[in-house]
């Protein structure tokens, strides 16, 4: 930031350092006043790009700024500024340096720097950023951080403020390190200690809480573009939340930042690698994608190629490779070759250009794949949150079969069994397959000419297959049987085709002798054999809406298992009707049994038969349960305790045994990256590149033609001690984090254009003693919020406005918005209602005004609220939809994640204010925290619930003042609303949480003091 | 320092961020030798616009793009190639797609395929437009069409981009954010820059709400998209209960609570938020003014064509457009999603047509009837054309040639400009880039394309990037 270093040099080396002293200015530093002067006005013509230089002129290295141009002028002679032809030209007014027509015309202070340092010889510094890292010594003083700030605020004279009181620093604290308020009675304990360690422990307590795994995950979650949606086009979802996860695990585990970084970028190439380590390579997979039908492979392969070397270089170096896709980049040494060379290492990871397999352009491994299908390649995982809720699932379904059996003392499996014995015995298997008739229907009427066959082996076969419209109905006569309680298709495939896949969906119904028709509902469907099939990229578990086999032929009969929702008792002519419909034209055979399971590839199981073959005096524990459930599915003696088991048995189904689907990094051959002239995706002419690490940075990894370098090779470079720039850049953002503006304040940028940090040795002590704790990412946080300068208040300071009008020499904490996610789970967390029970899993979508995705299409789709619990997790898993971010994150300058975001933007607008005061999430949480105030036993009277809001909201009592204005403001609500009931009954019905049994008049009225809680300034920010 | 562009040396990220003192997130403090800022700090809320004085006169005030989203075909509308009418069916000569890059017509047999309708010279200039298109055609002495656009993307998404940015890169802002930035708004009690959509019955294509964004721009400058059902602006109506004078109490205890806070704790950011919520209160009472179409006499909406105001239509939205005009909005973007057709070009070009030709006619006449056509530059373009070969019953993408047109604030009227081939295929006569175009909408609002620019990663970013040339040709 060239405008506020020269500032702030102008201003600080006017200042006399004490009255007396004759004024002596500092010398001219190239790193802080030149180098942002050249980078901003020089560097396009005069710099790095060979391409661009005029008159053969190169300021950015010092020797060749002392050689002669091309037109015989010597552009710096060391020590004479009124022999250096840069001086001359930049003094003169006629034709003056840098041209007019750059609209960048020199200030007199500027004029006069330059003027000054080649007077003091023209010294070149190298780049801070790039300059080797060497762990600078600690001024004298307690936490080196601090040591480094007051050192510099002692060398003009500035006294750090004073320290935050203590609540203020407890909620700084909590929102620093886990994005949450402290509660009440985490308040009342810490307020109560007075132990010098107190803050210390507290520090550590904060950072053992999963929670500081969730807030951490946010900052890190920007910079590898995390997002549930892929962002071109259709922006159809893309399964990826076990990275989310592995994200959220890395930083409670703390896991070292090398290892993070190995696993990220290289996690599949790990020796043995682990199914985290995979998951973990889902970051290479985080580019945006498309499926857009006439999107040509090589073009977007080059756009996710291109895209990957920018964010991997905004993530581990700061550094902004973009502009080199087309041209060396005018400002920093990163040549076009660098930019190609790093790409080249991706150039393994397995993807398509287009995710799909169009006729323009075929994908054969994509052969089948539509808008709802995820994005290969995936990997299944366990996911502990899926497990979890599975766990929890069973156990339901284990309680309503447990009571429901403790509680018959009328009823027995005796008769039932006794039922189903002779068929048993003539059907061991289970199952009988009647004579089937079966009609090729269209529009209701029989298609004429059609044929069908019943073939040696009781199968259906149609001649010709059905086509588009058709529906085949078979009539299956239920002889032989008491009960029908579960359908099997067999599909027979010998010998197997590979045509078009075949899809099955039936429906069923029952015609009695009488002819009376009725439909009959499957509970339950699934097969062992099935491709997936999905739904915006949900998987579907059953087959219940359809079976799809695998598009490769699988040899031999395939079965569908499908249970009746409620079997039933058949009557002499009573005839199963079964309506196929799809995409079908293999054989099929249908079979009946009067068995069923909760589990439908269970039914008719061997353990089943053989414990129902068992004399019931003889069976075990299991045999007897193993009957029982069969009794209670299959002979239905109580049809709502099945319904109600069912719905309970498609939950656990549901939760796919607690696995999950993820985007991985997969290897295969590499493809060959060439130089792009101009970033032409078309263009062969550009020389094909291998992997080989930045040109401009120590200790550069090269691949030969024997040895290609891979995605470790350079993660290993990353995190090796010769590459200064990453801990730099990493330093930096963390240090945002808790201070509100890096360093260097251009975190995305470290390169010349960006800023000089403004205490460049604390940042490069930080960067070792990063690299020298092991990549220790919470001892650089406990560092950070234990030192004094973290503690200091966060008023500004009016007499330091025109001295340090940023406070970048940090004489106080910088109050700090919250960021988006943090408000909502602030508001959620003062009323009580957010979920801090879970843990990672799958995204949440909470309240979103209707419609907002009405632009989107391929698949077209709706935006379904989450209404349990999942409505009030926290908003690191909110659904990120590329395209159309939530309103509410949008707003609070959440980025869309298209691309790595280091650096949020931190707005101030009126659509902030509509967010608080009108979302309903937000007047939901409004009405719950009335609720709390209201139910607390403790706190009756109005003000002693003023007090209590106040400690929930800020950790803090409330002034004189401010009870003095709610209280009036109270009484004007209430007597709104005790005129407008109406009013005040809608108002507390907003939200899906339920109304308390609290009188409506009261709730509304404290909702609306709750609403102006919610909204004030103190709640939203960190102070 | 460059005295019009106050943050020229000033990197965007430490504007916004070395604000400590600073009101609205941005750093006065450090402009204090600037005029400006001592006025812009008497108003902390309102955005008076990056510039100082224009670069170049100002010949228009606000900017309206009826945006065809989809890819209209140019030889159904604007381009008449009677050349390809006769080789319809046949093959399309080699000589000119060798090489090209396509999209779905990618390695297919190419075919030609002539117009299916007619075109007619229309007014004194007798401009040739399809016959498809009576309305529009009837003002085509006020109109500049072109019909030598080339664009460089190919695909929906990135070419939509690339209209509204100037890039696919993601992260640069829209036109209507460099306007509002460059330019503020006219209005206090409405975003600067607003987005409507609606959907046709066919040649539908998703669009991203990254076609209005702001990218690297402050957030404040982002376009807002109206929604077509329930509130406009999301969050703009009270909670269920909440009226308006319920709603005026909260705000004012909200400022209460925020002005005891300012005692104790200096921090600017407090004193912007007060004067936010003041803004958000106001477009609370703007917007559904704005959205209360009673007033609006029946031969209005005759007009436009409207059946039902408010139902979200094209032609609703031309109606609101010249509202959001009259309150002072500097960018409002139609968007209507209803020309990709890669089949069924007949029925689908004949059903878009219908429902964009009488509502474009009337926005344009109504403007004018009001005075307000020579200072509102409106703009009727896709992202891309189609080809001129035939896919099926349709067209393809296309980014060597397609038309549009241009009307009202400085705009030379009743012109053409630019032809392509006698088969359409390319422009060959005064070509217009996307950021030639760029370039001279800018031109036309008082600034020079250079000189609007905003420092991201270390460059100076702007919409018409390394490029663009302000098309003199087509200007009054």
């Amino acid at each position: 930031m060239p405008r506020l270093s020269i500032l702030l040099a102008a201003l600080l080396s006017s200042v006399p350092a004490g009255a007396a002293e004759p004024l002596e200015l500092p010398k001219v530093s190239f790193n802080r006043d030149i180098r942002p002067i050249m980078s901003d006005t020089c560097f396009h013509c005069h710099g790095f790009d060979a391409k661009t230089r005029e008159a053969g002129l190169r300021l950015d290295i010092r020797e060749e700024a002392l050689k002669k141009t091309e037109n015989d002028i010597l552009p710096i002679v060391p020590g004479k500024p009124e022999l250096s032809g840069i001086i001359t030209r930049i003094l003169d007014d006629e034709d003056p340096m840098p041209p007019e027509k750059a609209h960048k015309p020199f200030t007199a202070a500027q004029k006069e720097l330059f003027r000054r340092w080649v007077a003091e010889g023209a010294e070149y510094e190298p780049h801070w950023a790039y300059a080797p890292l060497t762990k600078p010594a600690v001024p004298a003083g307690g936490n080196p951080i601090d040591a480094f700030v007051q050192a510099k605020l002692r060398e003009r004279g500035i006294e750090p403020s004073v320290e935050a009181s203590k609540s203020k620093l407890l909620r700084r604290l909590s929102l620093d390190l886990t994005g949450l308020p402290p509660t009440p009675s985490e308040v009342t304990a810490f307020m109560a200690q007075t132990s010098p360690d107190a803050y210390g422990k507290k520090v550590e307590r904060l950072l053992a809480s999963p929670h500081f795994g969730e807030r951490m995950a946010v900052w890190w979650l920007d910079i590898a573009r995390f997002a549930d949606t892929v962002g071109f086009h259709g922006d159809q979802n893309q399964r990826i939340y076990p990275y989310r996860d592995y994200v959220i695990d890395a930083f409670n585990t703390n896991k070292r930042f090398d290892q993070f970084t190995l696993e990220q970028l290289a996690g599949d190439l790990l020796p043995n690698a682990t199914p985290a380590q995979l998951v973990a390579t889902g970051y290479n997979r985080l580019n945006m994608m498309t499926r857009e039908g006439g999107a040509q492979t090589k073009e977007y392969l080059a756009k996710y190629g291109a895209e990957r070397v920018r964010s991997v270089a905004a993530a581990w170096f700061g550094s902004t490779f973009g502009c080199a896709e087309c041209h060396d980049h005018k400002f920093d040494p990163i040549k076009t070759r660098d930019f190609y060379e790093l790409q080249s290492f991706f150039a393994d990871v397995k993807q398509w250009g287009v995710y799909g397999d169009y006729k323009y352009t075929p994908e054969p491994e994509l052969a089948g794949m539509n808008n709802d299908y995820p994005f290969p390649p995936e990997i299944e995982v366990e996911s502990p949150y899926v497990i979890k809720r599975l766990k929890a699932a069973e156990a339901n379904l284990k309680t309503h079969l447990e009571q429901w059996r403790a509680s018959q003392t009328q009823l027995s499996s005796k008769s039932w069994e006794t039922e189903l014995a002779p068929f048993l015995t003539q059907h061991p298997e289970g199952w009988i397959t009647p004579t089937a008739t079966a009609l090729l229907i269209q529009n209701g009427k029989p298609v004429p000419k059609s044929v069908i066959e019943i073939t040696a082996d009781a199968a259906v076969k149609t001649k010709p297959a059905p086509g588009k419209g058709q529906s085949l109905e078979v009539t299956l006569p239920c002889t032989e049987l008491a009960t029908v309680s579960s359908l099997r298709i067999d599909v027979l495939q010998d010998p197997p085709t590979t045509e078009k896949p075949t899809d099955i969906q039936i429906s069923l119904s029952l015609v009695q002798a009488d002819g009376k028709k009725q439909v009959v509902s499957i509970a339950s469907a699934d097969a062992r054999i099935k491709a997936p099939r999905y739904s915006g990229g949900v998987q579907a578990i059953g087959i219940e809406k359809g079976w799809t086999l695998p598009y490769k032929a699988v040899q031999g009969a395939v079965s569908g298992l499908y249970i009746l929702e409620s079997p039933f008792r058949v009557r002499s002519g009573d005839k199963l009707i079964v309506t196929v419909t799809g995409s079908n034209s293999k054989p099929l055979r249908f079979s009946l049994s009067p068995l069923a399971a909760l589990e439908p590839l269970d039914t008719a199981s061997k353990e089943t038969l053989s414990a129902l073959a068992t004399p019931a005096e003889k069976r075990t524990a299991l045999q007897q349960t193993a009957v029982f459930e069969t009794w209670f599915t299959a002979g239905a003696p109580d049809p709502a305790a099945l319904k109600t088991a069912h719905t309970l048995a498609g939950a656990v189904r549901d939760l796919n045994e607690g696995r999950t689907w993820t985007m991985v990094t997969q290897a295969t051959q590499p493809l060959k990256v060439r130089v792009l002239p101009r970033g032409n995706w078309q263009s062969e002419a550009g020389d094909v590149v291998l992997p080989s690490t930045p040109s401009f940075l120590p200790a550069r990894l090269e691949s030969t033609e024997q040895k290609r370098l891979t995605r470790l090779d350079l993660a290993k470079w990353i995190v090796s001690k010769e590459n200064p720039i990453t801990a730099r850049a990493v330093m930096n953002r963390l240090w945002q984090q808790f201070y509100g503006v890096g360093l260097s304040a251009v975190v995305d940028d470290l390169g010349s254009q960006g800023e000089l940090p403004s205490h460049l040795d604390l940042l490069d002590w930080l960067a070792s003693e990063f690299k020298d704790s092991g990549w220790d990412v919470k001892h650089m946080i406990r560092l950070i919020v234990t030192s004094q300068t973290y503690r200091q208040s966060s008023s500004l300071r009016p007499e330091l406005k025109d001295i340090d009008p940023a406070n970048r020499l940090l004489a106080s904490q910088n109050p700090r918005r919250l960021d988006a996610e943090f408000i909502r789970d602030n508001a959620l967390a003062i009323a009580g209602a957010l979920n801090v029970d879970d843990i990672g899993g799958p995204s949440a979508k909470p309240y979103q005004p209707a419609d907002y995705y009405d632009a989107l299409q391929f698949p077209s789709r709706d935006y379904i609220q989450t209404t349990d619990r999942e409505q009030w997790r926290r908003g690191v898993y909110m659904h990120w939809q590329r395209t159309f971010l939530h309103p509410m994150l949008a707003n609070f300058d959440a980025p869309a994640r298209d691309e790595c975001a280091a650096l949020r933007t931190g707005s101030n607008t009126p659509q902030q204010a509509l967010t608080l005061l009108n979302d309903p999430s937000f007047v939901e949480a409004a009405r719950l925290l009335a609720t709390r105030l209201l139910s607390d036993a403790t706190s009756r009277e109005p003000i002693a619930r003023l007090h209590l809001a106040y400690q929930i909201a800020l950790a803090r009592t409330p002034k004189p003042k401010e009870i003095d204005s709610l209280l009036s403001f109270l009484i004007q609500q209430q007597t709104h609303f005790t005129q407008n009931p109406n009013d005040a009954a809608k108002l507390i019905r907003i939200g899906l949480s339920p109304i308390p049994e609290i009188d409506p008049i009261q709730l509304a009225t404290w909702t609306s003091l709750c609403r102006v809680i919610l909204n004030s300034q103190e709640v939203i920010t960190r102070y | 320092m460059h005295t019009d562009a106050p943050f020229h040396n000033i990197s965007r990220r430490s504007f916004i961020h070395q604000s400590a003192y600073g009101i609205g997130g941005i750093a006065y403090s450090l402009l204090a030798d600037q005029s400006r800022a001592a006025s812009a700090l008497g108003k902390p809320d309102h955005w008076h616009g990056a510039l100082q004085q224009a670069h170049l006169p100002v010949k228009a005030k606000r900017v309206i793009f009826l945006c065809m989203a989809g890819g209209p075909s140019q030889l159904e509308t604007l381009d008449w190639k009677p050349k390809l009418k006769e080789l319809h069916d046949k093959p399309f000569p080699e000589s000119f797609t060798k090489g090209q890059q396509l999209a779905q017509l990618q390695g297919a047999e190419l075919k030609a395929r002539g117009s299916f309708t007619n075109f007619k010279k229309f007014g004194q200039a007798g401009t040739e437009i399809s016959e498809l298109f009576p309305h529009i055609g009837s003002l085509a002495d006020d109109l500049c069409v072109i019909r030598s656009m080339q664009t460089e993307q190919i695909n929906h998404d990135t070419a939509h981009a690339f209209m509204n940015t100037g890039s696919i890169i993601k992260g640069r802002p829209s036109m209507g954010s460099w306007l509002t930035y460059g330019l503020g708004a006219e209005t206090q009690d409405l975003p600067g820059f607003i987005v409507l959509t609606s959907t046709g019955k066919n040649g539908q294509q998703p669009i991203s709400a990254r076609q209005w964004s702001s990218g690297v721009l402050p957030s404040k400058f982002q376009g807002i998209k109206f929604q077509s059902r329930g509130d406009a602006v999301h969050y703009i109506g009270n909670p269920e209960g909440v009226c308006q004078s319920t709603q005026r109490q909260v705000v004012d205890e909200i400022k209460r609570m925020n002005n005891i806070l300012a005692e104790e704790q200096n921090d600017p950011e407090i004193a912007t938020r007060i004067s936010q919520y003041e803004m958000a209160f106001k477009m609370q009472t703007s917007v559904p003014d704005l959205m209360d179409f009673k007033n609006e006499p029946k031969e209005m909406l005759d007009l436009y064509g409207i059946q039902e105001v408010g139902d979200g239509s094209y032609a609703s939205n031309c109606l609101l457009a010249r509202r959001l005009a009259e309150r002072g909005v500097r960018m409002i973007q139609l968007y209507h999603r209803a020309w990709d057709h890669h089949t069924n070009l007949e029925a689908g070009i004949k059903e878009s047509a219908q429902a964009v030709d009488r509502a474009t006619a009337g926005l344009i006449k109504d403007l004018k009837q009001r005075g307000m056509l020579e200072d509102t530059l409106i703009l009727w373009s896709g992202e891309f054309g189609r080809t001129p070969m035939g896919q099926g019953t349709g067209r393809d993408h296309h980014i060597l040639s397609f038309s549009n047109f241009l009307v009202g604030g400085g705009i030379k009227p009743g012109i053409t400009w630019g032809s392509t081939d006698e088969l359409g295929y390319r422009a060959v006569e005064n070509i217009v880039p996307v950021h030639d175009l760029h370039a001279t909408m800018l031109a036309l609002l008082g600034i020079d394309h250079h000189r609007l620019t905003t420092k991201f990663q270390g460059l100076d970013v702007r919409l018409t990037g390394i490029a663009g040339k302000v098309i003199k040709g087509i200007m009054a």
